[in-house]
């Protein structure tokens, strides 16, 4: 086992020379670091070029470059962005925490709201909303990123940022979001007509009651969660997770989801006064959700029942919904503190970079300020891969739903609940284990167009801005940087998926 | 999935499950289930499978070859043939308006550069009467936006078929080499992807964009030589393109030669007496031939919006050329006070992608027998109501 | 069964363990006594819905069952055999609709809602699969799946589920069940997984058990083993079983009662004597004139008086070569051949066939047998050189084409012909048949043209299809058209050693004896040289005037064929021959007992 991760180590590690030597090559042919003086008028000019030709060591040939930068970066000189005369590493750090900031919402994201919406798709195969699905998929698919995101810009952040000083109510879009919403659901979740008219009707109702109520109270100019909101999200999801995955017939998991909701809700009180008396950090966040989940688990345990994994699992999950609830209520509580800051100036949405520089306040502030520049790029960004993870997913459960020891769960006489969610969803999301590490990490260097677009300091936008001003000690650490993160991430994947996969784990 | 703009390379199609999105197979030839009896009419309903497939095909098939019913089947395709009477008009469009090379068209401003007088408050004319001066509107210093969009028009489809063809050229020679030969070619091959596939499309693509646009002062060429460089840039531009597409199109051709290779009329044919190459071009190929059409178009529609995408950020067709991703990069500011500078060039790359997947997907369709329609519950629902009216036949 | 061999656990005590738990699916009717009906089924339809038309693949079922007997649904391909098995607990395709009625003990089947058919399945009616390796979900261990089919049915605690399933995985002698309680279905052996599924569908003690081909995936030896154990079970259990199969020698070994489908109809039912040994219909009779039957073929002949076959000594040796007159050159020799599988990419090179001697004279027809894993299709792809002889010298008609290159093999290929097993894939999809059957003239006469088209219509002729034909293609052709156009691709050089790999294994019964018949006309009149390689031991004992039987790539007894068949001496081949079920229910009762010696007597634990 450790030989092949160490032959497959090694060869990786050739690969990444044999790219060094090749773009470093193809950078000298491409870049002209002497563009902008060869048209500069003044009468130094020469001399200006002269410098920098020394400067940059251009009269060397290009394999003597290469081996200068090699040695150097092997010895973790990573070189200078010569225009502005900072260290490469400098840049690399923020760039690269940036990127994952960045990355990591939209891909959590695509991935949940895909993969879900490929399995109904593949289970209602051939009904309309199947081909509504895959429709809206290749439209998706067409759409350019950079055209989309200009688009964002205009609505979502102008509009929005208007409608929130100048709040109406928009009939026809409510309608409009609202018939959509109970298509979709009558689409997904019901087959026969009958059904489909009563999910269509509640769904239907439900989004417009609720959109009437968020809009017409005044609930969108200081949106908050509540103890209420968080209740109703914990319980709800109790109760979705368990007709999911334990059925609803399995009444001790169904408490115990309860039992964590409520535990959630009981919490929540403790939390406001934790979050006032303790300076928060990422850190305390990461921590205290562990501590639900494994009280969860807890839970779960102690209401046993006959299957005790099922229960402390959906426990676990309702937990970690629980969790987010309570975190985005905290940070929804600054809302109005937010929006009353001068810089901010009532227009939350924002547009440009990552964080709005010098805004001041606590960690839960700069928290909901993250998440307002977060939004855009993470739509952006969500639009298009989840259309392919939709496709992806189809296509595997169909293959599953195809295959024999189906047909043998069904003739076991198992309910079809149970069919889907235990034989046929293992199989079908194995794939993914392989692709799902190498998109993300492959995403960290590749938000090129959005990076640039929404002005966010990442990995994307420092290759572009060194391309352009043809700097190539940043491109070389770039280029070195994606590359190893791609091969890892592949070593990774093959890992992975032969860790899930019985047949390859097991040998016989 | 791994990059934002969609700029998927065809890498990520080549059917493995780990990189790729669509495990459906390409092709299989269609089984048609036994017959007990030796009358060479149509076949029964396949009872070992008991799905209902291979139940009524055959009489649809009779005295067709492969080629004829992929064809008829991809004629049938609803969303193929939308793709492409839409695409067919957009390239009738722009080359009847804008000419092609020396031949010029109908439309009145044939140069994208030139201006004229603000009309209408540079807003389009474009209404149910009639064309009018500027259908799609002028920008802010008079120039036409659908000479513009068309011109864009033209090199993106440009660009969309010279990378099509590169791919679908390189792709198969060296995929077929590569899986039918292993060995040493197949090394290169596989290596010489991981290198590709490494990087983002976009960011190879950059690299070599700039590069395009640097070559006349790292050639140190003449002004004639830069100008006439200028011109062709696009083409140009293609060709580079399509030296970091091809490699996708050359895995999956290979793993298709992998998998081909191995079957019985292979073995009959080497049996027989036949060449290497007999066999690869008379034999493998052909039954190949579905996956490497299927994924070349959709490399193609990829290369559309990656063009757009390199043109946007300025490292893709720069002045004097025009390109549907150069006119939103340019006119994305522009965007609140002319929004049909905007629209339109999005709109037409929003077509002419959406229609090459549309085809694709048609193609896919032809060449896969085993998409059986399964009627819905509502279909059955009526045919169950039809089983009360007739008796037992 | 002997003291020494205690037999399975009795089934009874596992029924009983069943008593104290609760049920979640109801019960259907009271308490079932051997010979009580259970099942009564008339006039039963299922059509699909195709192409906008309602296509009937079966109707007119009408029969009874008891408790306790075992009926045989027998047909081809197209029969209807399945769907209408399937039916009954509502497992048809989506667009699959069933008619008439079935009731299980006073209870309607056809039309049950969801709910209820979903308490039946499992718990009243279980089914066993064909092919146990795609049947079982290869994430879950094999323990887990049995388990879960009794706590969908009854309420039971985890451990109480897992110690019954233990005593079913023991039931139906899977060794060491609670290691192989943990065990994932690819760690298992075919047979093992048979005996799963076995053990799951007997989980909650079911009234009726469909078993859908049960054997036909499993090698020879490895079926016996599965009939003797269903037999051993039925014997203990009060459960009825729907037996659905095309082989006649598995319906002679288990059934009481049979069903003979033809085209969604049935032909004929009675008893298994009734139809065995006074057919009726002409269909009926037609399909056991074709099955073929071990020992009849050469009943007639006798045993000569010394013994002519060779056989392996001890485990890892291969049978040495045999006498003959050296003045014949012969078509195939091979001396001490090795064949292996070169490397291909990661799997490593893997040698299929060692020591190999073998000899076939011009105009003989040798029958290669041996079960999957034997080797015995390596020596055919050898034979032809599609495959490297790594050891030994391999000639053909004289010709040394050991390490022949490429270049040399030209001349060769003129005189050897291969006919493949699957029809669905030996011939190119894209090529009219008649191109196919006339690339070998093309490539070594470099006939062209209408020269080209009369021959190929000659040899067209020759396998009894009409000249037109050569114009379609494969997927307009059935399987056993597809058969004969290998076949006459095969002989178009007018070979001197045809190789027959598997040729109608993948062709129903009817359609494998007319292959057969043309095959013994062919080989009458062009006198070529035949290896007969295959899996089902009558098939080459209706052809070969010697066989030759491999066992883990080695050759274990080699002879004539009346020898072979009638005094085996290898205890491989013994028990290989023991194994082989005929289509007659008296004498199949005399092989079983004469079976169970042998293995008695090589101590094998099944």
């Amino acid at each position: 086992m450790l030989r092949f991760i160490a032959r497959r180590l090694a060869i990786a590690l050739g690969l990444l020379l044999v790219l060094s030597v090749l773009v470093y090559w193809l950078l000298t042919l491409a870049l002209d670091p002497l563009d902008d003086l060869r048209s500069n008028p003044a009468l130094n000019r020469d001399q200006l070029i002269e410098v920098r030709t020394a400067q940059l060591n251009l009269d060397a040939p290009w394999y003597v470059r290469y081996f200068d930068w090699l040695t150097s970066f092997v010895r973790g000189d990573l070189g200078v962005a010569w225009r502005s005369g900072q260290q490469v590493s400098n840049l690399l750090g923020g760039a690269i925490a940036t990127s994952i900031q960045l990355v990591f919402a939209a891909t959590c994201i695509a991935l949940i709201v895909g993969v879900t919406i490929g399995l109904i798709s593949a289970l209602r195969q051939y009904t309309t909303f199947d081909y509504a699905i895959t429709f809206a998929s290749f439209v998706l698919f067409a759409l350019p990123v950079f055209w989309v995101a200009v688009l964002l810009k205009q609505f979502l952040a102008i509009g929005v940022n208007d409608y929130l000083n100048r709040p109406s109510m928009n009939w026809p879009a409510v309608l409009g979001v609202s018939v959509v919403a109970g298509l979709f659901w009558a689409g997904a979740i019901a087959t026969e007509l009958r059904r489909q008219l009563i999910v269509f009707g509640i769904a239907f109702a439900v989004t417009l009651g609720v959109l009437c109520y968020a809009l017409l109270s005044g609930w969108v100019l200081d949106p908050q969660l509540g103890v209420v909101g968080v209740a109703l999200i914990g319980f709800g999801a109790a109760v979705a997770i368990t007709v999911i995955f334990a059925g609803i017939s399995n009444r001790r998991a169904l408490y115990a989801a309860l039992a964590t909701a409520a535990a959630g809700v009981a919490s929540w009180v403790g939390m406001q006064w934790l979050f006032l008396y303790v300076p928060m950090s990422e850190l305390w966040l990461l921590g205290l959700m562990l501590i639900a989940v494994a009280v969860a688990c807890l839970i779960g345990w102690l209401f046993g029942g006959p299957d005790r994994g099922v229960s402390m699992r959906g426990a676990a999950i309702v937990a970690v919904i629980m969790s987010i609830a309570v975190y985005v209520d905290r940070v929804l509580q600054g809302w109005d503190i937010y929006m009353g800051a001068s810089i901010i100036n009532r227009r939350p949405i924002a547009t440009i970079g990552a964080q709005t520089p010098n805004l001041g306040g606590d960690f839960w502030i700069s928290q909901l300020d993250r998440w307002t520049h977060l939004l855009l790029p993470t739509i952006a960004l969500v639009l298009i891969s989840f259309a392919g993870y939709t496709r992806y997913q189809r296509g595997s459960m169909l293959e599953v739903m195809n295959q024999d020891y189906i047909r043998t769960a069904r003739a076991k006489g198992l309910s079809e609940r149970v069919v889907i969610t235990r034989h046929a969803l293992r199989n079908a999301l194995l794939p993914l284990a392989s692709i799902v590490p190498v998109d993300f990490i492959t995403m960290i260097g590749g938000a090129v167009i959005t990076e640039t677009i929404f002005n966010w300091s990442g990995m994307g936008r420092l290759f572009i801005t060194s391309l352009t001003g043809s700097e190539i000690d940043p491109i070389m650490a770039y280029i070195m940087i994606t590359g190893a993160l791609a091969m890892i991430a592949n070593l990774v994947a093959d890992f992975v998926y032969g860790l899930l996969d019985p047949r390859i784990r097991v040998n016989a | 999935m791994s990059n934002d703009d969609n700029t998927r390379e065809g890498a990520q199609w080549d059917g493995d499950p780990k990189s790729g999105f669509d495990p459906e197979p390409a092709i299989e030839s269609d089984p048609i289930a036994l017959l007990p009896g030796d009358s060479a009419s149509t076949a029964g309903a396949a009872d070992a499978v008991g799905r209902g497939e291979g139940v009524g095909t055959a009489k649809e098939v009779e005295g067709l070859s492969q080629g004829q019913i992929v064809w008829s089947r991809f004629l049938r395709h609803k969303g193929a043939m939308f793709g492409v009477a839409v695409l067919a008009l957009i390239a009738l469009l722009s080359y009847t308006a804008m000419g092609i090379g020396p031949i010029p068209g109908w439309w009145k401003y044939q140069s994208h550069t030139a201006t004229s007088d603000i009309v209408n408050g540079a807003a389009p004319t474009l209404s149910w009467t009639g064309l009018g001066d500027h259908p799609f509107g002028q920008d802010n210093i008079g120039r036409d936006n659908f000479a513009m969009v068309l011109s864009g028009v033209q090199t993106s489809l440009l660009v969309m078929t010279v990378l099509g063809v590169m791919a679908l050229l390189l792709g198969t020679l060296v995929g077929s080499v590569a899986g039918y030969y292993r060995g040493r070619s197949d090394t290169f091959l596989m290596r010489f992807t991981d290198l590709v596939i490494t990087l983002p499309v976009i960011v190879l693509g950059a690299v070599l964009g700039k590069l395009v646009n640097t070559l006349p002062q790292t050639l140190n060429m003449t002004s004639d030589q830069t100008a006439s460089l200028r011109e062709n840039m696009p083409l140009l531009l293609a060709v580079f393109l399509g030296l970091i597409l091809w490699p996708g199109l050359a895995r999956l051709v290979r793993s298709e030669f992998l998998t081909l290779r191995e079957r019985e009329f292979v073995d009959a044919a080497r049996v027989s007496g036949a060449s290497d190459w007999r066999i690869i071009t008379k034999h493998v190929l052909p039954n190949a031939v579905g996956v490497i059409i299927v994924n070349t178009t959709l490399t193609m529609s990829a290369a559309v919006v990656l063009e757009a995408a390199l043109s946007f950020l300025g490292f893709g067709v720069t002045d004097p050329n025009v390109s549907l991703g150069k006119l939103i990069s340019d006119y994305q500011a522009a965007f609140i006070t002319r929004p049909w500078l905007f629209w339109w060039p999005g709109l037409f790359i929003i077509l002419i992608a959406l229609s090459v997947n549309f085809i694709g997907d048609g193609l896919r369709d032809a060449f896969d027998p085993r998409t059986k329609k399964i009627p819905s519950q509502r279909q059955m629902d009526k045919a169950a109501a039809l089983l009360v009216k007739e008796p037992v036949k | 069964m002997s003291a020494n061999n205690p037999g399975p656990k009795n089934a009874k005590s596992v029924s009983k363990g069943l008593e104290g738990a609760e049920r979640l699916s109801k019960r259907i009717g009271g308490k079932v006594a051997m010979g009580d009906t259970i099942l009564e089924v008339r006039d039963l339809g299922v059509r699909f819905w195709v192409n906008d038309d309602w296509f009937t693949a079966a109707q007119g079922l009408t029969y009874d069952l008891k408790a306790g007997e075992v009926l045989a649904i027998v047909g081809e391909s197209g029969s209807g055999k399945t769907q209408s098995a399937m039916s009954l607990i509502g497992l048809l395709p989506k667009n699959g609709r069933a008619t008439g009625s079935a009731k299980l003990k006073g209870t309607e089947l056809i039309g049950m809602n969801l709910r209820q058919l979903q308490q039946v399945r499992g718990n009243e009616i279980s089914v066993i699969f064909q092919e146990p390796m795609t049947a079982l979900n290869p994430v879950y261990t094999v323990g887990f799946q049995i388990v879960e089919t009794l706590r969908t049915h009854f309420l039971m605690q985890p451990t109480q589920a897992r110690a019954r399933a233990i005593d079913l995985m023991r039931l139906v002698e899977i060794p060491d069940p609670e290691d192989s309680f943990n065990k994932f279905p690819h760690q298992l052996s075919g047979g093992q997984r048979q005996r799963i599924m076995i053990a799951q569908a007997l989980a909650c003690d079911p009234g009726l058990l469909i078993a859908d081909e049960p054997t036909t995936a499993l090698d020879v030896t490895v079926q016996g083993e599965i009939l003797k154990l269903m037999r051993d079970l039925r014997e203990r259990v009060t459960a009825a079983i729907i037996l659905i199969t095309h082989d006649m020698g598995v319906v002679a070994d288990m059934a009481d009662r049979i069903v003979v489908m033809k085209d969604g109809k049935v032909v004929e039912h009675g008893t298994s004597d009734d139809i065995f040994y006074r057919p009726q219909h002409a269909y009926t009779k037609q399909l056991l004139a074709s099955v073929p039957h071990l020992g009849s073929a050469t009943a007639d002949e006798d045993l000569t008086k010394t013994r002519l076959s060779l056989v392996a000594e001890g485990e890892r040796t291969g049978v040495p070569m045999m006498q003959s007159d050296s003045s014949v050159t012969p078509a195939l020799l091979m001396e001490d051949v090795a064949i292996e599988y070169p490397k291909a990419g990661r799997r490593a090179a893997f040698r299929a066939a060692n020591h190999i001697n073998l000899r076939v004279d011009p105009g003989e027809v040798i029958g290669l047998v041996g079960e999957s894993g034997s080797g015995k299709t390596t020596i055919g792809r050898a034979a032809v050189a599609l495959l490297p002889v790594v050891e030994g010298k391999l000639t053909v008609n004289g010709r040394d084409i050991t390490n022949a290159k490429p270049g040399e093999l030209k001349p060769f290929r003129k005189e050897v012909g291969i006919v493949f097993q699957d029809p669905g894939s030996s011939l190119n999809p894209r090529l009219p048949v008649g191109e196919s059957i006339g690339e070998p003239i093309l490539l070594h006469l470099g006939l062209k043209g209408a020269e080209l088209s009369k021959r190929v219509e000659n040899l067209l002729e020759s396998v009894q299809l009409p000249r037109a034909m050569r114009n379609r293609y494969p997927h307009e052709l059935s399987g056993g058209q597809r058969q004969r156009i290998g076949i006459a691709r095969a002989l178009a050089l007018q070979p001197k050693l045809l190789i027959a790999d598997e040729p109608t294994s993948a062709l129903d019964v009817s359609v494998q004896a007319r292959v057969l018949k043309l095959f013994q006309d062919l080989q009458a009149e062009y006198g070529f040289a035949c290896m007969f390689i295959s899996h089902d031991l009558a098939v080459v004992e209706m052809l070969s005037q010697r066989i030759a039987v491999m066992r883990h790539g080695y050759l274990v007894e080699v002879g004539p064929t009346k020898e072979i068949v009638s005094d085996p001496q290898h205890p491989y081949t013994k028990r290989l021959l023991s194994a082989v079920p005929v289509p007659d229910p008296a004498e199949q009762k005399r092989r079983r007992e004469l079976r169970d010696a042998i293995l008695e007597e090589q101590h094998i634990v099944s």
